[in-house]
């Protein structure tokens, strides 16, 4: 069957193609029915490669050795949802799930808008069809998943990190955010190329990149407690060069949403959109390389390959061909308005994005220091994490301040007068918060107690904007629902305050120790206290288990055990931390027993405790809830854009 | 290769072949095979609506800023007679072009419906006189269809 899968990249190839070149002509020269077959064309794409996808899944499932992809990530001892997720543990697989995921996206952003955007989607379809091409052509020619051999007896297995119900959802997750980028970007392209650069694109696609977002956010916290449970060194987020291509085109993401705003009230920022939706897409792919490429060195970066040189030119090239879109397009991008006063809503939006973007091209600075060191002196210099720290604090908690104003201060213009009066209430309970946390003991980190107090900050003026709006309107249902975006939006704000306590509770305040350890020693943390008890070692199927087991008593009474499992099919250790979550207390109890002697029964233990930490996990929920608010279709308004974008329609 | 990838490899190609060819199949020779983009007159149109629903989203902003207390009561007396001028500036525009309907290049154009979603009208309305208060967009005239 590899031979089907081959067939099926090959026609979607072929397709691509034809969308590419077909819709440009069509597109051009106004021609109606080449426009239809092209688009048909990107419809049959999404086809041929779901063909080529269900051939794969289908031999991962069945463990067909006979393909290389299989026997290099798979082993009959997987279950089947681990064997399954193989479809993107690996590069090729990835790869494939990128062209499946743009292809189904393009088709249904297609679908759904040909009739009352014709006159952008003719030009959507080659724009998003030349992504595409380059993806199948690098399926086809460079890293085919189809590659066959003669069928060995086992596979290789999974790296066994990767043997986690968490990377089975975050990997995919990525990419549906990654990809989702593309839609955008493709609308946003088509409209500078139709020359209709109204709010049309925007309109259209704003529940595109919000999806996206969502999913690019919510998958990077999967990772991040795949991370914390798997990885085992005791954090969720290490600044790893993989994990900031993920957080890059998120961050530029979120500048965007906000800076969409303005355009679509006040019609000013467009050009500055123009610029963000395209950086969001070539950092996308600029991720994808980083992580494919192994041209930095990260322990997410799972295969090396000669794919990078062509992600690399394909990120330039594409690049180069929105730079010269949207200087090309410059005088049809010119704002209708200007900014009336520096304290407004709109200025507020634009100092937010201001930050958003420093924050993304300084991380970005950071991953591409390393390899532009190499490049110059011939030598790898890495930047270590008190630089992103900082540049954290720096940006973040002037954001985390914006995210409690921004709400407060009216569209247009306030005077200092009313936004005074408006920020007495939640200044006071700022203030109060701020001198209850010294009392406490939480100025022993400056900057844990600037975050929790700006986190109080953004709470107040959040349950003060909805009590106002309530009174207002009369009933907080209705005021939500009449404004999903903007309620939905405060929510997903409570949930990065969420995640801002969450990761100053669990790096400002967290405590740790080490001791070597034999039967029957004590160590003592926070209130807990440890005591080893044995040191076992046990086969289980594919790996040998060694585990030290410790009593704890104090805040918490039971027993942890923390060790490796040395697995057999991949010849590969994976270190098992012992963790428990003290709900009541709202702290972990993290505990990594290394170098362990069987002979002497001692080991080395590490004890963490992480408070707040689950914080973020929670922020992840609320994060989606808040998003799905926001995303949630309004009938009133698809009834007014319907009529609006009617002139469009034949 | 197996015979049924060989079959089911020409199915997908003879398939997705089809479909691509389906607009010249259907119709081999087009009457009239142009894009139809919207025209001038249309994108008039629309720009017209664009500034209606931008001025009349401000104003409703503005309202909702003015009943929750983030804009006090001069900023709000200075900024509501401008917008409303601008407001029932669109609103004639629109009905100059409505006007102007006869004319044979300008297409079918839509009823439009209500505002666009917000906090809601305002319960009471805002005590500043105005010469020209804006209708309720609701009840702004459509054009009408060309014949």
């Amino acid at each position: 069957m590899a031979d089907l899968g081959r067939a099926a990249l090959v026609v979607s190839l072929g397709l691509l193609v034809y969308a590419l070149v077909g819709g440009s002509v069509a597109a051009v020269t106004n021609r109606r029915r080449l426009a239809v077959s092209a688009r048909n064309a990107l419809f049959c794409a999404f086809g041929s490669t779901a063909i080529a996808a269900t051939v794969l899944a289908v031999a991962l499932v069945r463990h067909d050795f006979s393909f290389a992809y299989v026997a290099t990530h798979t082993n009959r001892t997987l279950s089947t949802p681990y064997a399954l997720s193989a479809f993107w543990g690996g590069q090729e697989g990835s790869l494939l799930l990128w062209l499946l995921v743009l292809t189904g996206y393009g088709a249904l952003a297609v679908a759904l808008n040909r009739t009352l955007l014709r006159d952008l989607t003719v030009w959507v379809v080659p724009v998003l069809a030349g992504i595409g091409t380059f993806f199948a052509f690098v399926l086809v020619a460079v890293a085919s998943p189809f590659d066959t051999q003669t069928a060995p007896l086992d596979g290789a297995g999974l790296t066994p990190s990767l043997q986690n119900p968490y990377m089975v959802a975050h990997p995919p997750m990525l990419y549906l955010g990654y990809v989702g980028l593309a839609i955008p970007f493709a609308f946003a392209a088509g409209a500078m190329l139709s020359g209709r650069t109204d709010e049309r694109w925007i309109v259209a696609t704003r529940r595109w990149t919000l999806a996206a977002w969502m999913f690019l956010g919510f998958g990077q916290l999967l990772g991040a407690h795949w991370a914390y449970v798997e990885v085992g060194w005791g954090g969720y987020y290490a600044w790893d060069p993989v994990e900031n291509a993920a957080l890059m085109p998120w961050l530029a993401a979120t500048a965007f949403l906000h800076s969409v705003m303005i355009q679509e009230r006040k019609g000013m920022l467009k050009v500055w959109n123009m610029v963000l939706v395209a950086l969001a897409f070539e950092l996308s792919v600029f991720g994808t390389f980083l992580t494919r490429s192994g041209v930095v060195n990260s322990i997410h970066s799972f295969a090396k390959s000669p794919i990078g040189a062509w992600f690399l030119a394909f990120v330039v090239i594409s690049s180069l061909f929105s730079l010269a879109l949207i200087l090309w397009r410059l005088p049809l991008l010119k704002a209708r308005t200007k900014l009336e006063s520096a304290l407004s809503r709109e200025a507020a939006f634009l100092y937010n994005n201001l930050l958003l973007v420093a924050l993304c091209l300084t991380i970005l600075w950071g991953v591409l220091f390393p390899i532009i060191t190499q490049l110059v002196k011939g030598e790898t210099r890495t930047i270590g994490r008190p630089y992103y720290d900082f540049f954290l604090r720096a940006f973040g908690l002037p954001l985390l301040l914006l995210m409690g104003i921004g709400p407060l201060i009216a569209w247009r213009k306030t005077s200092f007068r009313t936004l005074a009066k408006t920020l007495a209430w939640p200044g006071a309970v700022t203030i109060a918060c701020g001198i209850a946390l010294v009392a406490f003991g939480a100025g022993s980190s400056h900057p844990g107690l600037i975050a929790y107090t700006f986190s109080a900050f953004v709470l107040s003026t959040i349950v003060l904007e909805l009590v106002r709006g309530t009174r207002a309107t009369g009933s907080l249902v209705a005021l939500v629902s009449r404004n999903r975006r903007r309620y939905g939006g405060y929510v997903v704000h409570a949930a990065i305050v969420l995640l801002a306590i969450g990761i100053a509770g669990s790096s400002a305040y967290s405590s740790s120790t080490i001791r070597k350890l034999s039967p029957g020693q004590s160590m003592t943390l926070s209130g807990y206290t440890l005591t080893l008890q044995d040191v076992v070692r046990r086969q289980v199927p594919n790996a040998t288990e060694t585990r030290a087991i410790l009593a704890v008593k104090g805040r918490w009474n039971g027993r942890i055990s923390s060790g490796d499992n040395q697995y057999v099919n991949p010849p590969e250790p994976s270190r098992e931390v012992g963790l428990k979550t003290n709900w009541l207390r709202a702290e972990d109890l993290y505990v990594i027993a290394d170098s362990v002697n069987l002979k002497t029964k001692t080991v080395y233990v590490k004890v963490l405790v992480k408070p707040l930490v689950n914080l973020i996990w929670v922020a992840g929920f609320v994060f989606v809830l808040g998003s799905l608010i926001a995303l949630w279709p309004d009938a009133r308004e698809q009834r007014r854009l319907v009529t609006r974008l009617a002139p469009a329609r034949a | 290769m197996t015979v049924l990838a060989v079959v089911l490899g020409v199915v997908v190609a003879a398939g997705a072949v089809l479909l691509v060819a389906w607009p010249f199949l259907r119709e081999p020779v087009a009457a009239d095979d142009r894009l139809d983009a919207p025209s001038e007159g249309e994108a008039h149109w629309l720009e017209l609506l664009d500034e209606r629903d931008r001025v009349l989203g401000a104003l409703k902003e503005l309202e909702f800023d003015h009943r929750t207390g983030k804009i006090g009561d001069d900023d709000y007396g200075s900024q509501i007679g401008p917008l409303r001028r601008s407001a029932a500036a669109a609103l004639r525009a629109i009905d100059g072009y409505r006007a102007r309907m006869s004319a044979p290049e300008i297409p079918d154009l839509p009823t439009e419906p209500g505002p666009p979603p917000d906090e809601g009208t305002p319960p009471t309305p805002a005590p500043v006189p105005e010469p020209y208060p804006p209708p309720d967009e609701a009840d702004i005239p459509a054009p009408a269809p060309q014949e």
